[in-house]
């Protein structure tokens, strides 16, 4: 698996796409600019959605146990999963119950993290993705690369052609309405046939046993109306108290996300269909242990609305595929170290710290801050790599004595020239300072 | 007033001019400037790689150095930040000041009698904006205000003109800056670009660091566009 | 094969300790209310139509009927319904499944159709009226489906309905 700054290299090599994608995430993040600055309670309203999640979280014990029972007076099947395997055998069980070979899926960034099709494809079960990003990407063998617009990488040209392989369009069609049109007819069939839909929840609330579904396309809607079985899947963390907690959270995901107003459709989930089955499955695998660490604790109120990505310098010119997780931008990145550590170690790394996610964030997380945190630990950890560790300590010593320092600037100024070279990262496309003849403290000490 | 002058180790060593310039603007504006000698480096460079763990060493020096002032003032957001987010002591991080907001919130500057008859693009550097709030965000919906640009308004002759993007990073970020060299580059090349587009002959800041990054490429490039720190604008006679 | 069993549910609640108490920050007070509900459905791609203007649009169409299932409203051309109350600040309007023939009906038909004849102001306001759900099966509806996941063009009729038009009878 490359790393992320040797995956962003590649991105980067192809210099027209990587403008293309910058600039168009840019844009989604002017829409969202647009849409939070027409709104003087902005800012407020953040806060408050912050207040509500840090209320929540201090308090998820009772209001998993108060939906719970909600919901199963509503008629809701509630099912806990501790981790990835278990959610997945769950899942499984239920859909072998009704005998479906095939089913259709909503988006759910849950299931990229429990590796859901996978397992199911190895159980003989096919999930058809409908989500018309994720269905192109799951045509191309590709993980989403953004959890909002996951096929944001592509080019049409790209979509083009895959779907030339997959639905037989005609060769060299790129237009984006006669390829949406395309993927309709071919989704309409399976969500007609389908037997059991899965979608993703944005919201479970507390008060009513109810949870909320938010998609532009409906095919969330599509799928889980036309199914004889709906299963959820959430994450204990998408857990709120009140009903009319929504409306703040509901005005700020969209604004957020794309800057729409609202999403075409916010379903409100109470009860099943007559005759229908509805599960939902609530999910653990390292939230707890987030939630045990108030370091990290607030990295569970996202809401996944993906403005962090949005406002990402780094990620807008590295792609989703760089943070080689289900979940990228700098929310994946101080998510990801929590399931595991070694393998996410340069994602802590991969921002330069400026601080724009956390000011884009509906719900005020911190992101910057645990990035920095997250870097600490890992590097306590051990998680360094080759070099990294004593370079660091002989940097900290020199730095901590003015005698070494003194002779160390100097000889460094003195020899810069040797720094010219193509083993220096920092002179493969720059070059180095300048260096004066003297410091500012021995221009100082002759003044 | 008396002022103990942080410069910042890289400052010292590869852009002494801004030291200077530090110095000259703030004795001109009437303050009684220490400066400590044996002060080095203020950790960050460390503790933003993941090594906070060693840089007890610095933080005991820069106490030592800067012990007992009420003012400790320098020309670097970021540095300052660093201290002011995590240096042990109290006092410490109370007592430091990034330079522009030194200038416009204790010092309250309303007159300069500085002249710098360029086109100058003005980059606003993320630890010094986002972290000190030494100007309104783009991603927030507050009151626009900049110190900076109350400070280059005091200039004679610049122009000041905004690259598109006001306020994304130019991707220095510490050690980023060779650990994710692709990244770091590329956007560092799109910040110039738009500031070139501004036809500007200068780029300013009130961080080094971030004017170093654009410096290392505007000169790889052969580009004429020079970079210039904020208080050397603010001092330019 | 990993079983399922009370032993999850035991487990995960049994890591969640109590943290310091946060309160909660109670309703949201303070939001703006000068919003227009058409302007904001024109920004959510609906149409809004006088019901002549509709019988001459769609001169064809079905009333909603309780015969119909999911299924036979796969051919459903238009679908006209009523809505329970629209939302000045996003154009979304709230429909229940008591007002529907199906659950799926506004997503499967082609070209849909909704009566408003009450308007409120915000999402606050909104929630006011839905304190208790009043329905097994609700949602907030803004404008026809849409998608923008190709180069982010944004295509109308993803999944959904094709085309969303109101008629305002307030």
């Amino acid at each position: 698996m490359l790393s992320h700054s040797e995956a962003s290299e590649n991105f980067i090599a192809d210099a027209e796409r990587t403008d293309w994608h910058d600039e168009t995430l840019w844009f989604v993040r002017a829409k969202r600019d647009n849409a939070s600055k027409v709104l003087p309670e902005w800012e407020a309203m953040r806060e408050h959605a912050s207040q509500i999640k840090d209320h929540t979280l201090a308090n998820l014990g009772e209001y998993l146990q108060a939906f719970e029972a909600k919901a199963i007076a509503n008629g809701i099947h509630v099912h806990w999963a501790a981790d990835a395997e278990e959610h997945n055998a769950i899942v499984h069980k239920i859909i072998a119950a009704q005998g479906s070979k095939t089913i259709v899926k909503s988006k759910s960034m849950l299931t990229e993290e429990c590796h859901l099709n996978d397992y199911l494809a190895s159980k003989g079960i096919e999930v058809v993705d409908t989500d018309l990003g994720e269905r192109i990407v799951q045509f191309r063998n590709e993980a989403p690369s953004h959890i909002v617009l996951p096929a944001i990488h592509l080019k049409k040209e790209d979509v083009g052609e895959t779907f030339h392989q997959h639905l037989g369009t005609p060769k060299g069609n790129k237009d984006p309405q006669f390829l949406t049109e395309a993927a309709r007819q071919h989704l309409r069939g399976h969500f007609l046939a389908s037997e059991v839909a899965i979608t993703g929840v944005n919201f479970a609330v507390a008060e009513t046993g109810e949870f909320v579904v938010c998609t532009n396309e409906g095919n969330a809607d599509m799928g889980a109306h036309l199914a004889k079985v709906h299963i959820a899947c959430t994450g204990i963390e998408k857990i709120i108290p009140k009903r009319a907690d929504l409306a703040v959270f509901l005005r700020l995901l969209a604004r957020s996300a794309t800057g729409q107003l609202i999403t075409t459709y916010s379903s409100h989930f109470h009860k099943p269909r007559e005759g229908q089955e509805m599960h939902i499955v609530l999910l653990d695998n390292g939230r707890t242990r987030q939630l045990a660490d108030p370091k990290y604790k607030n990295s569970l109120k996202c809401i996944r609305c993906a403005a962090c990505f949005n406002t990402c310098p780094v990620y807008r010119r590295s792609g989703g595929h760089s943070y080689h997780q289900p979940v990228a931008g700098p929310i994946g990145s101080i998510l990801a170290p929590n399931i595991d550590k070694k393998a996410n170690a340069d994602l802590p790394f991969a921002s330069t710290l400026c601080g724009s996610c956390s000011n884009v964030c509906p719900v005020k997380i911190n992101i910057h801050e645990q990035l920095w945190f997250w870097r600490q630990d890992l590097m306590e950890a051990g998680l360094a790599p080759a070099g990294k560790t004593i370079g660091m300590k002989l940097m900290a010593i020199t730095l901590a004595n003015p005698v070494i320092y003194r002779i160390g600037g100097s000889l460094m100024r003195r020899f810069s020239s040797l720094l010219n070279t193509n083993l220096n990262p920092w002179y493969k496309q720059r070059e180095m300072p300048v260096a004066p003849k003297e410091s500012f403290q021995e221009w100082y000490k002759n003044r | 007033m008396r002022v103990a002058l942080f410069v910042p180790c890289y400052i010292d060593q590869f852009y002494p001019q801004v030291a200077v310039a530090s110095l000259e603007l703030l004795e001109k504006l009437g303050c009684d400037v220490v400066v400590p000698t044996d002060q080095t480096c203020c950790g960050q460079p460390m503790a933003n790689s993941g090594f906070a763990s060693s840089t007890a060493g610095c933080d005991a020096n820069f106490s030592q150095n800067f012990v007992g002032f009420d003012y400790i003032v320098g020309p670097s957001g970021s540095c300052v930040l660093h201290l002011k987010e995590h240096h042990p002591s109290e006092k410490i991080r109370n007592s430091v000041y990034e330079i522009c907001e030194f200038l416009t919130d204790v010092l309250h500057i309303k007159a300069l009698s500085a002249n710098f008859p360029y086109r100058v693009g003005l980059h606003q550097s993320c630890h010094g904006q986002r972290g000190l709030h030494l100007s309104s965000m783009s991603e927030r919906n507050e009151k626009p205000f900049s110190k900076l640009q109350d400070l280059l308004s005091l200039v004679k002759g610049v122009e000041v003109v905004m690259p598109a993007r006001e306020d994304e990073c130019c991707g220095f970020g510490g050690t980023f800056c060779v650990t994710e060299e692709a990244v770091s580059v590329k956007m560092g090349q799109d910040r110039i670009k738009e500031h070139d587009a501004n036809d500007v002959e200068f780029i300013t800041g009130a961080d080094t660091s971030c004017l170093m990054h654009m410096e290392g490429i505007l000169r790889r490039q052969g580009s004429k566009v020079q970079v210039k720190h904020i208080v050397e604008i603010l001092n330019h006679a | 094969m990993v079983q399922e069993s009370m032993s999850a549910r035991d487990q995960i609640l049994g890591k969640i300790e109590a943290l310091e108490p946060v309160n909660h920050p109670g309703d949201f007070k303070g939001a703006s209310k000068d919003f227009d509900f058409r302007a904001s459905l024109e920004v959510v791609g609906a149409r809004v139509m006088t019901t002549e203007e509709l019988a001459i649009e769609f001169p064809g169409r079905r009333r909603y009927d309780k015969t119909l299932d999911g299924l036979s409203l796969a051919e459903v051309e238009v679908l006209e319904i009523d809505g329970e109350f629209g939302v000045a600040e996003n154009g979304a309007i709230w429909l229940t499944e008591e007002a529907l023939p199906h659950r799926v009906a506004p997503f499967i038909c082609q070209h849909l159709v909704i009566h408003v004849k009450k308007i409120v102001p915000h999402m606050h306001a909104a929630y006011e009226e839905l304190k208790k759900p009043n329905a097994s099966f609700g949602l907030f509806l803004a404008g026809p489906s849409k998608t923008a996941d190709i180069e982010q063009s944004l295509v109308i009729g993803a999944h959904g309905a094709r085309s969303l038009t109101v008629i305002i009878h307030a």
